[in-house]
């Protein structure tokens, strides 16, 4: 478990000139934006008041100038809930290098539980899922959740197919409340299923993130002589030349990724590329920024 | 089919390697793992059999390189039958045209067996005809052009050179280099057995070449000649000059032959000789009275033979007036005029009149007018004479001084105006002699006398000379000849005497060609050769005389050397017998005599097993001869394949360097 807070990821997440703010100005509330108007302390907007309405929240000082009643709203501000769905298929178990796309996953997946839990004492909740959901920790900001998260993720092995359908079907079942909602995986499918499999998660008012983990010789794979590759998945073999892996598969998966961007994008969700090869904490942080920057 | 080496078919295991590379070994590659085949589509599969089919290719390319290579070590043969191989083969006809085949009508009987084995031969069967002497010369190039063929065996004509099958054996050998295919010689000849090499393994011939011959004579022919003249090349005095002469006879009776002397057309002088059977006598004719200047002269038999054209010798003789020589003695030494005169007398056929004065009475001589000036041993000279004498050298002339006791008292050598640095007697030592140390071989007068060896000098006189050129020098190394340039004149310097008390060099054999060299090294004559034989060469000009245009006239009247050659030429082959006139490029006028060789008067022919040995037919060389243009052996003979190996070889190598770079290009990874 202590790899999941190992030091190195953790300094780079604190040394985020945007965390180190949060945290100065009260995290817990204020880095994500309730859906709901609230009453608390930032000022949204004035609305004329209409019969039933509470008088307590009537600006007796415009009525008094006006002899108009007029409501005072105020912008609410509530803990966010994170739910992050990992995918746990076999293909994520892929590796170039060291570190598999699955341990990748992890990490970033810890991360981000660690800065959502510990930080800004927001719920957070996980499903591992490939062709069934394999385990599922409710959201929730109890003692001990973090524990339960990161051993979640630590038993999750990756095997069987990847199915985005009994997944989604799940947490429709089990959302209650709108929260951000984190999809991790390799996304291996047509774009258009994917879209339309995760979409419907936006219907309860969650706010979606897909983070596309890819290996970086899954985007340029080398091949200096004609190899017999096996699909991780489904066992199937095909033998493929150099030629073949330096032009046309470089340009049906980069074809991939862009289409499965914008079909994200135009779903009104949010869409994030990793390569394994890439720093975890810049992740984060480009991740961070966007977040930001939406709000 | 078989090999000439099979041993070498073991190579071809080798094949195993390339086999093992690319088949055994690339199919031991494990499956990769991959996250996802999606992006993948079966249509790579036909890229990866299109590949696979092109490294068989290669595969095969290699494979074949091996083997072919183990093949060419081989050296595969099939054995193919003459008959099947007629098409193919190149009749060569090679006619004899040697001085022997002027003999009766031999050179026409060979021609008319050409022509008639032209005709019997079949149409589109290719021929070349070439001709023999001491030479192969090509007369027409492989061609099935029967009228082509025909006029060069109509154009051969006589010649005067030597027959040589060993010539003719070396130049099929370098034919067979280049030309596989069947050769059949046809060689229309005398066979004579003096064209024979001395060893008979000069005539192995290719594989590939079939001998068929063709025998213009049967059996040895009686023939006379006249063998060899010895006659001067230069003639001073007529009545001393003798012409000597051998006449031989080959495989004839017992003759009474005359012989005429003939100068310039006209008989001077006959003598009557017996002739041995199968033996040689000799003439002698004492005296050889020639006009002044250049003359042809011949000695002749009348022999009655068939071969009419050895029965004469050509030689050519220069007469000239003999040059003059003054020699200067001390009036008591007796010797050294005695020995000098007698040197002379014995090497330069009367070429030097020499004329003897004593030094008391050489004052009123003037050394102009003579080809050389002796001073031997004089004490002094005559101031008028001397001062003639150096004025003679140096418009010119020559001196020879000899340095002995008498000179020895005077300390500085007459014109040759260097001191004497010390007198040497070596009799009185314990050494009692010195002989010759070191000499010079390229001076004339050393060269010819052995180098003075064994010449005991005891005495000797030293003189120190810097900028003379030593000659010879005695085992201490005092200089025994020198020799100076004096204006445009030189003198030669010799450190002893010639009156056999300094020294005994008079008394041995090399005092004369030691005279002879010097005297004719003094005077400026050249040793003069009045006949040589065909075949040989004429040197044209020295190394000092380059650029300088020379003439050649042969027998006929002809000039043989283009303009060019007149220019650039060293030399020139002889190939015709008669008088050949020249202008050298030292602008001299001569004449030579030229005569065959010998050795084709010998009209014996090659014994019939050593022509069945040649030809490599036992039993019916008979059989061969009378049936020309007959395929001489039915017999399958190999016929190699190792040429048609090697381009293989080199084919599959090229594709094989192709087709695998082609490969190296496609799996370099893109930078």
């Amino acid at each position: 478990m202590q790899r999941f807070l190992d030091p190195k990821v953790l300094a780079g997440i604190s040394g985020l000139d945007l965390v180190a703010k949060t945290v100065v100005d009260g995290f817990v509330a204020g880095l994500h934006r309730s859906p709901d108007f609230g009453f608390s302390q930032e000022f949204a907007e004035y609305r004329a008041y209409s019969p039933g309405d509470d008088l307590r929240h009537v600006d007796w000082n415009v009525f008094a100038r006006t002899e108009r009643a007029y409501l005072k709203r105020y912008r609410g501000e509530t803990n966010t809930l994170l739910t992050i769905l990992l995918d746990a298929s076999s293909s994520m178990s892929f590796a170039s290098s060291g570190v598999s796309k699955m341990d990748y996953a992890r990490y970033l997946a810890a991360s981000i539980f660690y800065l959502t839990i510990q930080s800004q004492r927001d719920a957070a909740g996980l499903i591992v899922f490939d062709d069934e959901v394999r385990s599922y920790v409710r959201a929730s900001t109890r003692q001990g959740q973090l524990y339960r998260l990161l051993s979640s993720l630590e038993n999750a092995q990756p095997r069987a197919r990847t199915d985005y359908a009994k997944p989604m079907l799940h947490f429709q079942n089990f959302l209650r409340k709108r929260g951000l909602v984190v999809v991790i995986s390799d996304f291996f499918d047509s774009p258009e299923k994917i879209v339309h499999t995760i979409e419907p998660l936006r219907y309860h008012g969650n706010e979606v993130v897909l983070f596309h983990i890819l290996d970086p010789h899954e985007l340029k794979p080398e091949l200096n002589e004609a190899v017999l590759l096996v699909d991780m998945e489904t066992q199937e073999s095909l033998e493929v030349t150099p030629e073949y892996g330096r032009e046309e598969y470089r340009n049906r998966v980069n074809s991939h990724v862009a289409d499965l961007q914008n079909r994200t994008r135009g779903a009104g969700m949010d869409y994030h590329l990793f390569v394994t090869d890439h720093p975890l904490d810049g992740a984060l942080r480009e991740y961070l920024s966007l977040r930001q920057g939406r709000q | 089919m078989g090999f000439l080496a099979p041993w070498f078919l073991a190579g071809g295991l080798a094949a195993g390697l390339p086999i093992y590379l690319h088949l055994l070994r690339r199919h031991r590659t494990t499956p990769l793992p991959f996250s996802s085949l999606m992006f993948f589509e079966r249509r790579t599969q036909s890229s990866i059999k299109h590949r696979r089919l092109r490294y068989l290719l290669l595969l095969a390319f290699r494979l074949a390189v091996i083997l072919l290579i183990a093949l060419a070590f081989a050296n595969p043969f099939i054995e193919r039958s003459a008959a099947a191989m007629a098409g193919e083969k190149l009749d060569l006809l090679v006619i004899d045209d040697s001085f022997s085949m002027r003999a009766g009508t031999r050179l026409a009987d060979a021609k008319r067996d050409a022509l008639a084995f032209l005709d019997a031969r079949k149409p589109g069967e290719r021929a070349q005809v070439m001709s023999l002497g001491s030479q192969v010369h090509v007369l027409t190039e492989p061609t099935q052009d029967t009228g082509v063929l025909r006029s060069a065996v109509d154009s051969v004509e006589p010649g005067d050179t030597r027959g040589s099958f060993g010539s003719l054996s070396s130049a099929l050998r370098s034919m067979g280099e280049t030309v596989h295919t069947p050769i059949e010689l046809h060689l229309f000849s005398d066979m004579q057995r003096s064209a024979m090499p001395a060893s008979f393994t000069e005539m192995s011939l290719p594989g590939n070449v079939t001998v068929v011959l063709h025998p213009e004579a049967k059996a040895p022919e009686a023939n006379w000649t006249v063998e060899s003249v010895s006659a001067p090349g230069e003639v001073f005095d007529p009545k001393k000059s003798r012409v000597q002469a051998v006449i031989s006879g080959y495989h004839t009776p017992d003759a009474k032959k005359t012989v005429s002397l003939v100068v310039n057309g006209k008989t001077v002088a006959t003598q009557s000789v017996n002739v041995p059977a199968n033996g040689r006598a000799s003439v002698e004719f004492t005296s050889l009275d020639v006009p002044y200047g250049l003359a042809r002269c011949e000695v002749r038999i009348d022999s009655g033979d068939t071969l009419p054209a050895d029965d004469s010798s050509l030689f050519a003789v220069k007469r000239s007036d003999p040059r003059k020589v003054l020699f200067v003695y001390e009036p008591d030494d007796s010797r050294s005029p005695l020995y000098f005169r007698a040197a002379l007398a014995a090497a330069a056929e009367s070429a030097f009149n020499l004329e003897t004065v004593t030094v008391d009475r050489v004052a009123n001589v003037q050394p102009t007018g003579h080809d050389f000036v002796v001073l031997s041993d004089v004490a002094s000279l005559p101031a008028s004479f001397e001062a003639s004498l150096d004025n003679y050298v140096k418009l010119g002339g020559s001196v020879l001084i000899a340095a002995g006791t008498s000179a020895a008292r005077h300390p500085r050598i007459p014109i040759f105006g260097d001191n004497i640095t010390g007198t040497l007697y070596y009799s009185r030592e314990g050494a009692r002699f010195q002989t010759v140390g070191d000499s010079d071989p390229s001076y004339p007068s050393v060269e010819k006398a052995g180098h003075l060896a064994g010449v005991k000098f005891y005495f000797a006189v030293r003189v120190a000379s810097p900028d003379a050129r030593v000659a010879a020098r005695l085992t201490d190394q005092t200089p025994l000849l020198m020799e100076k340039k004096i204006g445009e004149g030189r003198v030669l310097l010799f450190a002893s005497g010639f009156d056999n008390l300094t020294n005994d060099f008079p008394l041995h054999p090399v005092f004369i060609p030691f005279i002879d060299q010097t005297a004719r090294y003094l005077s400026g004559m050249e040793t003069r050769v009045g006949s040589r034989m065909v075949d040989s060469f004429l040197e044209l000009r020295t190394a000092k005389e380059q650029s300088v245009g020379v003439e050649v006239v042969d027998p006929d009247g002809k000039r043989p050397l283009s303009l060019k050659e007149a220019v650039t030429a060293q030399s020139f082959q002889l190939t015709r017998a008669g008088f050949y006139q020249l202008r050298l490029a030292s602008g001299r006028q001569d004449l030579v005599g030229v005569n065959a060789d010998r050795r084709e008067s010998d009209l014996d022919v090659i014994p019939r097993d050593v022509l069945a040995l040649w030809t490599g037919n036992t039993s019916n060389t008979d059989q061969q001869a009378a049936t020309p243009g007959a395929v001489t052996q039915d017999q399958k003979k190999p016929y190699s394949l190792w040429w048609y190996a090697v381009l293989l070889l080199l084919v599959a190598t090229l594709a094989e360097s192709l087709l695998s770079s082609q490969y190296l290009t496609m799996s370099r990874e893109e930078p």
